[in-house]
Protein backbone atom coordinates (compact mmCIF):
# COMPACT_ATOMS: atom_id res chain seq x y z
CA UNK A 1 0.00 0.00 0.00
CA UNK A 2 1.55 3.01 -1.46
CA UNK A 3 -0.37 5.70 0.63
CA UNK A 4 1.35 4.11 3.83
CA UNK A 5 4.75 4.95 2.91
CA UNK A 6 3.79 8.62 2.01
CA UNK A 7 1.72 9.19 4.79
CA UNK A 8 3.00 6.80 7.55
CA UNK A 9 1.44 5.64 10.47
CA UNK A 10 2.95 4.78 13.75
CA UNK A 11 1.12 1.83 14.78
CA UNK A 12 0.87 -0.34 18.39
CA UNK A 13 -0.15 -3.18 17.44
CA UNK A 14 -1.49 -5.26 20.84
CA UNK A 15 1.61 -4.79 22.87
CA UNK A 16 2.54 -6.99 25.63
CA UNK A 17 5.31 -5.55 27.44
CA UNK A 18 6.81 -8.00 30.71
CA UNK A 19 9.87 -6.97 32.19
CA UNK A 20 12.48 -9.42 33.60
CA UNK A 21 11.92 -10.70 37.33
CA UNK A 22 8.11 -9.48 37.26
CA UNK A 23 5.22 -11.27 38.14
CA UNK A 24 2.27 -9.58 35.99
CA UNK A 25 3.13 -7.58 32.60
CA UNK A 26 3.34 -3.86 32.49
CA UNK A 27 1.01 -3.86 29.41
CA UNK A 28 -0.83 -6.20 28.40
CA UNK A 29 -2.57 -6.48 24.24
CA UNK A 30 -2.52 -2.35 23.74
CA UNK A 31 -3.01 -1.15 20.27
CA UNK A 32 -2.54 2.67 19.37
CA UNK A 33 -2.98 4.22 16.01
CA UNK A 34 -0.64 7.36 15.84
CA UNK A 35 -0.95 8.74 12.31
CA UNK A 36 1.04 12.21 10.97
CA UNK A 37 -0.67 15.08 12.33
CA UNK A 38 -2.41 13.37 15.18
CA UNK A 39 -1.18 14.48 19.06
CA UNK A 40 -2.61 11.48 21.40
CA UNK A 41 -2.28 11.61 24.55
CA UNK A 42 -1.53 8.88 27.03
CA UNK A 43 -2.92 9.53 30.91
CA UNK A 44 -3.47 6.82 33.94
CA UNK A 45 -2.49 6.08 37.32
CA UNK A 46 0.64 5.54 38.40
CA UNK A 47 2.11 1.91 36.88
CA UNK A 48 -0.52 1.38 33.99
CA UNK A 49 2.39 1.48 31.80
CA UNK A 50 2.25 5.33 29.77
CA UNK A 51 5.84 4.82 29.51
CA UNK A 52 6.32 1.24 28.70
CA UNK A 53 4.35 2.21 25.99
CA UNK A 54 6.09 5.51 24.74
CA UNK A 55 9.63 3.02 25.25
CA UNK A 56 7.95 0.43 22.70
CA UNK A 57 7.32 3.36 19.99
CA UNK A 58 10.52 4.48 20.72
CA UNK A 59 12.37 0.97 19.87
CA UNK A 60 14.10 1.21 23.68
CA UNK A 61 11.88 -1.26 24.78
CA UNK A 62 11.06 -4.84 23.36
CA UNK A 63 7.69 -5.53 23.32
CA UNK A 64 7.10 -9.68 24.49
CA UNK A 65 3.79 -10.12 21.91
CA UNK A 66 2.38 -7.96 19.22
CA UNK A 67 4.72 -5.11 17.60
CA UNK A 68 5.39 -1.68 16.82
CA UNK A 69 5.37 0.08 12.89
CA UNK A 70 6.02 2.72 11.57
CA UNK A 71 4.91 2.74 8.20
CA UNK A 72 4.68 -1.08 8.01
CA UNK A 73 8.31 -1.05 8.95
CA UNK A 74 8.40 -3.19 12.33
CA UNK A 75 10.11 -1.21 14.88
CA UNK A 76 13.20 -2.83 16.78
CA UNK A 77 15.80 0.16 17.43
CA UNK A 78 15.43 3.88 18.41
CA UNK A 79 15.91 5.97 15.15
CA UNK A 80 15.67 9.86 14.29
CA UNK A 81 12.01 9.40 12.72
CA UNK A 82 10.92 9.11 16.07
CA UNK A 83 12.81 11.41 17.84
CA UNK A 84 12.20 11.33 21.76
CA UNK A 85 11.73 13.98 24.72
CA UNK A 86 12.12 12.87 28.21
CA UNK A 87 11.19 14.28 31.42
CA UNK A 88 14.45 15.52 32.34
CA UNK A 89 16.22 17.25 29.77
CA UNK A 90 18.60 15.05 28.10
CA UNK A 91 20.43 17.76 26.45
CA UNK A 92 24.58 17.64 27.13
CA UNK A 93 26.09 20.31 29.42
CA UNK A 94 28.95 20.19 27.66
CA UNK A 95 27.68 21.88 25.19
CA UNK A 96 25.42 25.79 24.19
CA UNK A 97 22.33 24.87 23.49
CA UNK A 98 23.07 25.39 19.97
CA UNK A 99 26.23 22.72 19.67
CA UNK A 100 22.80 20.53 21.29
CA UNK A 101 21.00 20.99 18.39
CA UNK A 102 24.01 21.25 16.01
CA UNK A 103 24.74 16.99 17.62
CA UNK A 104 21.51 15.77 16.14
CA UNK A 105 21.76 17.71 13.05
CA UNK A 106 25.44 16.48 12.69
CA UNK A 107 24.33 12.90 13.46
CA UNK A 108 21.40 13.46 10.62
CA UNK A 109 24.21 14.29 8.07
CA UNK A 110 24.08 18.10 7.68
CA UNK A 111 26.98 19.39 6.53
CA UNK A 112 29.01 21.49 9.30
CA UNK A 113 29.08 25.04 7.34
CA UNK A 114 25.26 24.91 7.29
CA UNK A 115 24.78 23.55 10.96
CA UNK A 116 24.62 26.80 13.48
CA UNK A 117 22.57 28.30 10.99
CA UNK A 118 19.94 25.40 10.90
CA UNK A 119 20.33 25.13 14.74
CA UNK A 120 20.03 28.91 15.26
CA UNK A 121 16.55 28.63 13.33
CA UNK A 122 15.59 25.53 15.29
CA UNK A 123 16.09 27.61 18.20
CA UNK A 124 14.21 30.66 17.06
CA UNK A 125 11.34 27.82 16.52
CA UNK A 126 11.45 27.41 19.96
CA UNK A 127 11.40 30.78 21.23
CA UNK A 128 15.12 30.65 21.94
CA UNK A 129 16.73 32.18 19.56
CA UNK A 130 18.86 34.17 22.29
CA UNK A 131 20.29 31.11 24.24
CA UNK A 132 22.48 29.90 21.60
CA UNK A 133 25.63 30.57 23.39
CA UNK A 134 24.47 29.29 26.85
CA UNK A 135 25.39 26.20 27.96
CA UNK A 136 22.65 24.04 29.14
CA UNK A 137 23.36 24.83 33.44
CA UNK A 138 22.64 28.66 33.13
CA UNK A 139 19.31 27.55 30.95
CA UNK A 140 15.80 27.50 33.39
CA UNK A 141 13.44 24.14 33.15
CA UNK A 142 11.04 25.74 30.96
CA UNK A 143 14.05 26.81 28.21
CA UNK A 144 16.56 23.32 28.46
CA UNK A 145 12.89 21.84 27.51
CA UNK A 146 12.52 24.22 24.52
CA UNK A 147 15.95 23.27 23.53
CA UNK A 148 15.04 19.34 24.06
CA UNK A 149 12.40 20.04 21.78
CA UNK A 150 14.73 21.93 19.22
CA UNK A 151 16.86 19.31 19.24
CA UNK A 152 14.37 16.30 18.58
CA UNK A 153 13.04 18.57 15.77
CA UNK A 154 16.52 18.56 14.46
CA UNK A 155 16.20 14.99 13.75
CA UNK A 156 13.27 15.78 11.21
CA UNK A 157 10.97 13.36 12.89
CA UNK A 158 7.68 11.92 11.71
CA UNK A 159 6.45 11.44 15.08
CA UNK A 160 7.90 13.23 18.37
CA UNK A 161 7.62 11.24 21.47
CA UNK A 162 7.19 12.72 24.37
CA UNK A 163 7.88 11.25 28.20
CA UNK A 164 5.71 13.86 30.47
CA UNK A 165 8.17 16.44 29.03
CA UNK A 166 6.54 19.39 31.08
CA UNK A 167 6.11 17.20 34.31
CA UNK A 168 9.10 18.66 35.89
CA UNK A 169 7.97 22.58 35.28
CA UNK A 170 6.15 24.54 37.76
CA UNK A 171 2.35 25.25 37.00
CA UNK A 172 3.23 28.78 34.86
CA UNK A 173 5.57 27.84 33.24
CA UNK A 174 4.03 24.50 32.15
CA UNK A 175 1.03 26.80 30.65
CA UNK A 176 3.39 28.57 28.38
CA UNK A 177 4.87 25.43 27.27
CA UNK A 178 1.46 23.89 26.25
CA UNK A 179 1.03 26.32 23.62
CA UNK A 180 4.27 26.02 22.35
CA UNK A 181 3.93 21.78 22.07
CA UNK A 182 0.64 22.87 20.25
CA UNK A 183 2.80 25.53 17.82
CA UNK A 184 5.45 23.09 16.99
CA UNK A 185 2.88 20.39 16.47
CA UNK A 186 1.49 22.97 13.80
CA UNK A 187 4.47 23.96 12.32
CA UNK A 188 6.77 20.66 12.40
CA UNK A 189 3.64 18.59 10.92
CA UNK A 190 4.52 15.46 12.77
CA UNK A 191 2.30 13.10 14.45
CA UNK A 192 2.81 13.18 18.64
CA UNK A 193 2.70 10.51 21.04
CA UNK A 194 2.69 11.82 24.53
CA UNK A 195 2.59 10.69 28.12
CA UNK A 196 1.24 12.90 30.87
CA UNK A 197 -0.21 13.07 34.41
CA UNK A 198 -2.07 16.64 33.84
CA UNK A 199 -5.36 16.13 32.91
CA UNK A 200 -6.07 19.05 31.68
CA UNK A 201 -2.99 19.49 29.96
CA UNK A 202 -4.04 16.12 27.76
CA UNK A 203 -7.59 17.90 27.22
CA UNK A 204 -5.24 20.54 25.61
CA UNK A 205 -2.94 18.92 23.40
CA UNK A 206 -4.44 15.91 22.53
CA UNK A 207 -6.76 15.52 19.64
CA UNK A 208 -6.74 11.90 21.16
CA UNK A 209 -6.34 10.69 24.46
CA UNK A 210 -6.31 6.59 25.35
CA UNK A 211 -6.98 6.08 29.00
CA UNK A 212 -5.16 3.40 30.53
CA UNK A 213 -5.70 1.51 33.38
CA UNK A 214 -2.88 -0.60 35.92
CA UNK A 215 -2.29 -3.91 36.60
CA UNK A 216 -2.04 -4.86 33.74
CA UNK A 217 -1.37 -1.74 31.64
CA UNK A 218 -4.75 -1.47 29.28
CA UNK A 219 -6.53 0.99 27.86
CA UNK A 220 -10.19 1.81 29.54
CA UNK A 221 -11.35 4.47 27.16
CA UNK A 222 -10.59 6.20 24.27
CA UNK A 223 -11.73 10.15 23.70
CA UNK A 224 -11.41 11.93 20.81
CA UNK A 225 -10.84 15.75 21.52
CA UNK A 226 -11.01 18.75 19.50
CA UNK A 227 -9.30 21.86 21.87
CA UNK A 228 -6.41 21.05 20.25
CA UNK A 229 -7.37 21.49 16.81
CA UNK A 230 -9.57 24.74 17.79
CA UNK A 231 -6.51 26.00 19.27
CA UNK A 232 -4.66 25.95 15.77
CA UNK A 233 -7.25 27.00 14.21
CA UNK A 234 -6.98 30.23 16.00
CA UNK A 235 -9.20 30.60 18.83
CA UNK A 236 -6.89 31.66 21.72
CA UNK A 237 -6.21 29.11 24.89
CA UNK A 238 -7.79 30.94 27.88
CA UNK A 239 -11.20 30.81 25.77
CA UNK A 240 -11.13 27.44 25.06
CA UNK A 241 -10.45 26.35 28.76
CA UNK A 242 -13.08 28.75 29.76
CA UNK A 243 -15.92 26.90 27.43
CA UNK A 244 -18.36 24.35 29.56
CA UNK A 245 -17.60 21.95 26.90
CA UNK A 246 -14.01 21.75 28.45
CA UNK A 247 -15.19 21.68 31.81
CA UNK A 248 -17.32 18.83 30.92
CA UNK A 249 -14.67 17.19 28.90
CA UNK A 250 -12.35 17.49 32.28
CA UNK A 251 -15.38 15.69 34.00
CA UNK A 252 -15.46 12.81 32.25
CA UNK A 253 -11.76 12.26 31.67
CA UNK A 254 -11.15 12.64 35.48
CA UNK A 255 -13.96 9.99 35.82
CA UNK A 256 -12.39 7.66 33.27
CA UNK A 257 -8.93 7.68 34.80
CA UNK A 258 -10.30 6.48 38.33
CA UNK A 259 -13.01 4.27 37.51
CA UNK A 260 -12.87 1.58 39.46
CA UNK A 261 -10.65 3.22 42.11
CA UNK A 262 -12.57 4.11 45.32
CA UNK A 263 -13.42 8.07 45.35
CA UNK B 1 4.08 18.22 66.47
CA UNK B 2 0.38 18.55 67.71
CA UNK B 3 -1.90 20.54 66.51
CA UNK B 4 -2.19 22.65 69.90
CA UNK B 5 1.27 23.59 69.20
CA UNK B 6 0.47 25.01 65.59
CA UNK B 7 -2.56 27.09 66.86
CA UNK B 8 -0.29 28.67 69.54
CA UNK B 9 1.71 30.20 67.08
CA UNK B 10 1.71 34.09 67.00
CA UNK B 11 -0.54 35.07 64.28
CA UNK B 12 1.75 38.00 63.75
CA UNK B 13 4.96 36.19 61.46
CA UNK B 14 6.24 38.98 59.70
CA UNK B 15 9.08 39.69 61.54
CA UNK B 16 12.31 37.58 60.14
CA UNK B 17 13.31 36.01 63.24
CA UNK B 18 9.79 34.40 63.88
CA UNK B 19 9.16 33.71 60.21
CA UNK B 20 10.35 30.22 60.74
CA UNK B 21 8.76 28.89 64.08
CA UNK B 22 8.95 25.15 63.63
CA UNK B 23 10.83 23.66 67.22
CA UNK B 24 14.42 22.58 65.13
CA UNK B 25 15.19 25.80 64.02
CA UNK B 26 17.27 27.60 66.57
CA UNK B 27 17.49 31.49 66.12
CA UNK B 28 20.95 32.57 64.52
CA UNK B 29 23.68 33.15 67.00
CA UNK B 30 25.53 36.21 67.01
CA UNK B 31 28.67 35.61 67.36
CA UNK B 32 30.38 34.80 64.57
CA UNK B 33 31.12 31.16 63.33
CA UNK B 34 35.20 30.98 63.55
CA UNK B 35 35.84 29.87 60.07
CA UNK B 36 37.97 26.42 59.52
CA UNK B 37 40.53 28.12 57.56
CA UNK B 38 41.76 29.72 60.61
CA UNK B 39 41.67 27.05 62.76
CA UNK B 40 43.85 24.78 60.50
CA UNK B 41 46.27 28.42 60.13
CA UNK B 42 46.55 28.01 63.91
CA UNK B 43 46.88 24.03 63.85
CA UNK B 44 49.91 24.74 61.69
CA UNK B 45 51.45 27.54 63.46
CA UNK B 46 51.29 25.42 67.00
CA UNK B 47 52.87 22.30 65.30
CA UNK B 48 55.63 24.53 63.98
CA UNK B 49 56.46 26.50 67.55
CA UNK B 50 56.08 23.31 69.31
CA UNK B 51 59.04 22.10 66.43
CA UNK B 52 60.93 24.95 67.33
CA UNK B 53 60.46 25.31 71.01
CA UNK B 54 61.33 21.32 71.39
CA UNK B 55 64.92 21.85 69.29
CA UNK B 56 66.08 25.08 71.36
CA UNK B 57 65.43 23.41 74.57
CA UNK B 58 67.49 20.43 73.05
CA UNK B 59 65.14 18.19 74.22
CA UNK B 60 65.32 15.31 71.67
CA UNK B 61 69.15 15.19 70.01
CA UNK B 62 69.18 17.21 66.11
CA UNK B 63 69.99 13.79 64.70
CA UNK B 64 66.43 12.86 65.25
CA UNK B 65 64.83 16.28 64.75
CA UNK B 66 66.57 19.38 63.24
CA UNK B 67 65.21 22.12 64.32
CA UNK B 68 63.43 24.01 61.56
CA UNK B 69 65.87 26.84 60.92
CA UNK B 70 68.26 24.01 60.13
CA UNK B 71 66.01 22.24 57.64
CA UNK B 72 65.40 25.53 55.90
CA UNK B 73 69.02 26.13 55.61
CA UNK B 74 69.37 22.80 53.98
CA UNK B 75 66.49 23.38 52.10
CA UNK B 76 68.61 26.88 50.80
CA UNK B 77 71.84 24.71 50.78
CA UNK B 78 70.22 21.66 48.52
CA UNK B 79 68.31 24.04 46.15
CA UNK B 80 71.89 26.05 45.23
CA UNK B 81 74.22 23.20 45.95
CA UNK B 82 72.41 20.02 45.85
CA UNK B 83 72.30 16.60 47.35
CA UNK B 84 73.80 13.62 46.17
CA UNK B 85 75.04 15.03 42.63
CA UNK B 86 72.00 16.60 41.68
CA UNK B 87 69.57 20.26 42.58
CA UNK B 88 66.88 20.28 44.66
CA UNK B 89 65.37 20.90 41.26
CA UNK B 90 66.66 17.89 39.43
CA UNK B 91 65.40 15.53 41.98
CA UNK B 92 61.98 17.38 41.76
CA UNK B 93 61.65 17.01 38.05
CA UNK B 94 63.09 13.60 38.12
CA UNK B 95 60.12 12.50 40.61
CA UNK B 96 57.46 14.59 38.62
CA UNK B 97 58.84 12.88 35.36
CA UNK B 98 57.90 9.25 36.35
CA UNK B 99 54.70 10.30 38.16
CA UNK B 100 53.52 11.81 34.98
CA UNK B 101 54.43 9.04 32.57
CA UNK B 102 52.97 6.91 34.90
CA UNK B 103 49.90 9.31 34.89
CA UNK B 104 49.83 8.75 31.25
CA UNK B 105 50.36 4.92 31.49
CA UNK B 106 47.12 4.89 33.86
CA UNK B 107 45.22 7.07 31.66
CA UNK B 108 46.09 4.95 28.88
CA UNK B 109 45.09 1.84 30.24
CA UNK B 110 42.92 2.72 33.26
CA UNK B 111 39.77 4.96 31.43
CA UNK B 112 39.44 2.29 28.27
CA UNK B 113 39.11 -0.49 31.40
CA UNK B 114 36.70 1.50 33.37
CA UNK B 115 34.67 2.19 30.04
CA UNK B 116 34.77 -1.75 29.29
CA UNK B 117 33.65 -2.08 33.12
CA UNK B 118 30.68 0.36 32.90
CA UNK B 119 29.30 -0.19 29.78
CA UNK B 120 29.77 -4.07 29.60
CA UNK B 121 28.96 -6.86 31.89
CA UNK B 122 31.61 -9.03 30.13
CA UNK B 123 34.27 -5.88 30.27
CA UNK B 124 33.28 -6.33 34.17
CA UNK B 125 33.37 -9.65 34.60
CA UNK B 126 37.29 -9.61 33.50
CA UNK B 127 38.32 -6.33 34.66
CA UNK B 128 36.54 -6.58 38.15
CA UNK B 129 38.17 -8.90 39.50
CA UNK B 130 41.62 -7.97 38.50
CA UNK B 131 41.53 -4.50 39.69
CA UNK B 132 39.94 -5.66 42.81
CA UNK B 133 43.31 -7.94 43.58
CA UNK B 134 45.64 -5.43 42.22
CA UNK B 135 44.39 -2.70 44.32
CA UNK B 136 44.81 -3.14 47.97
CA UNK B 137 48.35 -4.74 47.53
CA UNK B 138 50.97 -2.27 48.83
CA UNK B 139 53.71 -1.30 46.36
CA UNK B 140 56.95 -2.75 48.13
CA UNK B 141 54.89 -5.69 48.21
CA UNK B 142 55.41 -6.26 44.28
CA UNK B 143 58.05 -3.89 43.83
CA UNK B 144 60.41 -7.16 44.03
CA UNK B 145 58.51 -8.68 41.17
CA UNK B 146 58.34 -5.44 38.82
CA UNK B 147 62.05 -5.29 39.25
CA UNK B 148 62.53 -9.45 38.48
CA UNK B 149 60.66 -9.02 35.17
CA UNK B 150 61.59 -5.49 34.38
CA UNK B 151 64.90 -4.91 36.02
CA UNK B 152 66.14 -1.95 37.75
CA UNK B 153 65.83 0.98 34.95
CA UNK B 154 63.52 4.17 34.48
CA UNK B 155 60.27 1.35 33.30
CA UNK B 156 60.44 -0.30 36.69
CA UNK B 157 59.99 2.57 38.56
CA UNK B 158 57.34 4.18 36.54
CA UNK B 159 55.39 0.97 36.15
CA UNK B 160 55.47 0.58 40.39
CA UNK B 161 53.94 3.96 40.37
CA UNK B 162 51.58 3.03 37.24
CA UNK B 163 50.18 -0.03 38.64
CA UNK B 164 49.25 2.08 42.24
CA UNK B 165 47.44 4.47 39.92
CA UNK B 166 45.71 1.89 37.17
CA UNK B 167 43.18 1.02 39.90
CA UNK B 168 41.36 4.35 41.19
CA UNK B 169 41.69 5.69 37.36
CA UNK B 170 39.96 3.03 35.99
CA UNK B 171 36.98 2.54 38.99
CA UNK B 172 36.33 6.03 38.93
CA UNK B 173 35.93 5.99 35.24
CA UNK B 174 33.66 2.87 35.86
CA UNK B 175 31.56 4.44 38.71
CA UNK B 176 31.49 7.40 36.21
CA UNK B 177 30.02 5.51 32.81
CA UNK B 178 27.44 3.51 35.41
CA UNK B 179 26.18 6.90 36.60
CA UNK B 180 25.61 8.24 32.89
CA UNK B 181 21.60 9.28 33.45
CA UNK B 182 20.00 6.90 30.88
CA UNK B 183 17.37 8.83 29.33
CA UNK B 184 20.74 11.50 28.28
CA UNK B 185 22.03 7.73 26.77
CA UNK B 186 18.23 7.01 25.19
CA UNK B 187 17.69 10.50 23.90
CA UNK B 188 21.02 10.14 21.64
CA UNK B 189 20.18 6.98 20.50
CA UNK B 190 16.64 8.26 19.61
CA UNK B 191 18.46 10.90 17.48
CA UNK B 192 20.09 7.96 15.42
CA UNK B 193 23.74 7.69 17.25
CA UNK B 194 25.34 4.58 17.03
CA UNK B 195 26.86 2.71 19.66
CA UNK B 196 30.46 4.31 19.42
CA UNK B 197 28.81 7.99 18.79
CA UNK B 198 27.30 7.17 22.05
CA UNK B 199 30.00 6.08 23.66
CA UNK B 200 32.04 8.87 22.39
CA UNK B 201 29.73 11.92 22.30
CA UNK B 202 27.69 10.84 25.54
CA UNK B 203 29.14 8.67 27.81
CA UNK B 204 32.81 9.92 27.67
CA UNK B 205 31.82 13.29 28.38
CA UNK B 206 29.11 12.68 31.10
CA UNK B 207 31.87 10.86 32.93
CA UNK B 208 34.32 13.02 32.63
CA UNK B 209 33.77 15.09 36.27
CA UNK B 210 34.17 11.49 37.91
CA UNK B 211 37.43 10.58 35.68
CA UNK B 212 39.05 13.54 36.52
CA UNK B 213 38.14 13.00 40.07
CA UNK B 214 40.11 9.52 39.73
CA UNK B 215 43.13 11.83 37.89
CA UNK B 216 42.97 13.31 41.08
CA UNK B 217 43.07 10.28 43.51
CA UNK B 218 45.34 8.26 41.32
CA UNK B 219 47.85 11.22 41.24
CA UNK B 220 47.50 11.24 45.41
CA UNK B 221 48.46 7.36 45.38
CA UNK B 222 51.34 7.55 42.67
CA UNK B 223 53.09 10.10 44.57
CA UNK B 224 52.63 8.49 47.74
CA UNK B 225 54.42 5.18 45.64
CA UNK B 226 57.08 7.70 45.11
CA UNK B 227 59.83 6.73 47.78
CA UNK B 228 59.05 3.08 47.15
CA UNK B 229 59.47 3.62 43.41
CA UNK B 230 62.76 5.01 44.01
CA UNK B 231 64.26 2.94 46.56
CA UNK B 232 66.03 0.44 43.94
CA UNK B 233 69.13 2.14 41.24
CA UNK B 234 67.95 5.61 41.34
CA UNK B 235 70.37 8.38 40.75
CA UNK B 236 67.42 11.13 41.23
CA UNK B 237 64.38 11.30 42.01
CA UNK B 238 62.85 13.41 45.86
CA UNK B 239 62.51 9.53 47.37
CA UNK B 240 65.75 8.50 46.16
CA UNK B 241 67.24 11.76 48.17
CA UNK B 242 65.15 11.01 51.14
CA UNK B 243 66.57 7.54 51.54
CA UNK B 244 70.04 8.35 50.63
CA UNK B 245 70.13 10.94 53.28
CA UNK B 246 68.72 8.52 55.96
CA UNK B 247 71.23 6.03 55.07
CA UNK B 248 73.71 9.14 56.57
CA UNK B 249 71.75 10.69 59.11
CA UNK B 250 70.87 13.34 57.40
CA UNK B 251 68.10 13.89 59.20
CA UNK B 252 67.58 17.72 58.17
CA UNK B 253 67.82 16.42 54.08
CA UNK B 254 64.99 13.24 55.20
CA UNK B 255 62.66 16.36 57.38
CA UNK B 256 63.28 18.84 54.19
CA UNK B 257 62.30 16.06 51.75
CA UNK B 258 59.07 15.20 53.75
CA UNK B 259 58.10 18.34 53.39
CA UNK B 260 58.57 18.58 49.86
CA UNK B 261 56.81 16.10 49.19
CA UNK B 262 53.88 17.31 50.85
CA UNK B 263 53.96 20.90 49.51
CA UNK B 264 54.14 19.41 46.07
CA UNK B 265 51.42 16.82 46.25
CA UNK B 266 49.00 20.41 47.65
CA UNK B 267 49.94 22.29 44.72
CA UNK B 268 49.35 19.29 42.10
CA UNK B 269 45.82 18.76 44.25
CA UNK B 270 45.04 22.41 44.04
CA UNK B 271 46.20 22.49 40.19
CA UNK B 272 43.59 19.35 39.23
CA UNK B 273 40.56 21.26 40.98
CA UNK B 274 41.54 24.21 39.05
CA UNK B 275 41.21 21.81 35.81
CA UNK B 276 38.60 20.18 37.14
CA UNK B 277 36.61 23.81 37.46
CA UNK B 278 37.56 24.71 33.86
CA UNK B 279 36.85 21.68 32.31
CA UNK B 280 33.70 20.32 33.70
CA UNK B 281 31.79 23.56 35.09
CA UNK B 282 28.42 22.00 34.67
CA UNK B 283 29.52 19.17 37.21
CA UNK B 284 27.49 19.62 40.54
CA UNK B 285 25.37 22.17 38.74
CA UNK B 286 22.76 20.03 36.60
Amino acid sequence: MPHLVLDPHLILDKVSVHYDGQAAPAVERVSIDVAKGDFVVLVGRSGCGKTSLLNVAAGLVEPVRGNARIGGTPITDPGPDRAVVFQNDALFPWLTARENVAFALRLRGVPQAERARRADELLALVKLGGAGDKRIWELSGGMRQRGGLARALAAEPEFLLLDEPLGALDALTRERMQTTLLDLWTAAQVGVLMVTHGIEEALVLATRIVVLAPGPGRVVRTFETGFSRRYASGEPIRGIKADPAFAAARGELTDAIFEGEAA
Amino acid sequence: MSVTSYSERPATGTDESDAISVPWSRPARKRRAVSSRVVSAVTILVVLAAWALSARLQLVSPVFLPSPAAVWTKFIVVINDGFVDATLLQHIIASLGRVFAALLAAIVIGVPVGLAIGISTVGRGIFDPLLEFLRPIPPLAYLPLVIIWFGIGEPSKILVIAIAMLAPVALSTASGVRGVSRERINAARSLGATRAQVVRHVILPSALPSILTGLRIALGAGWSTLVAAELVAATRGLGFMIQSAAQFLVTDVVVMGILVIATIAFVLEFIIRRIERQLVPWAGRE
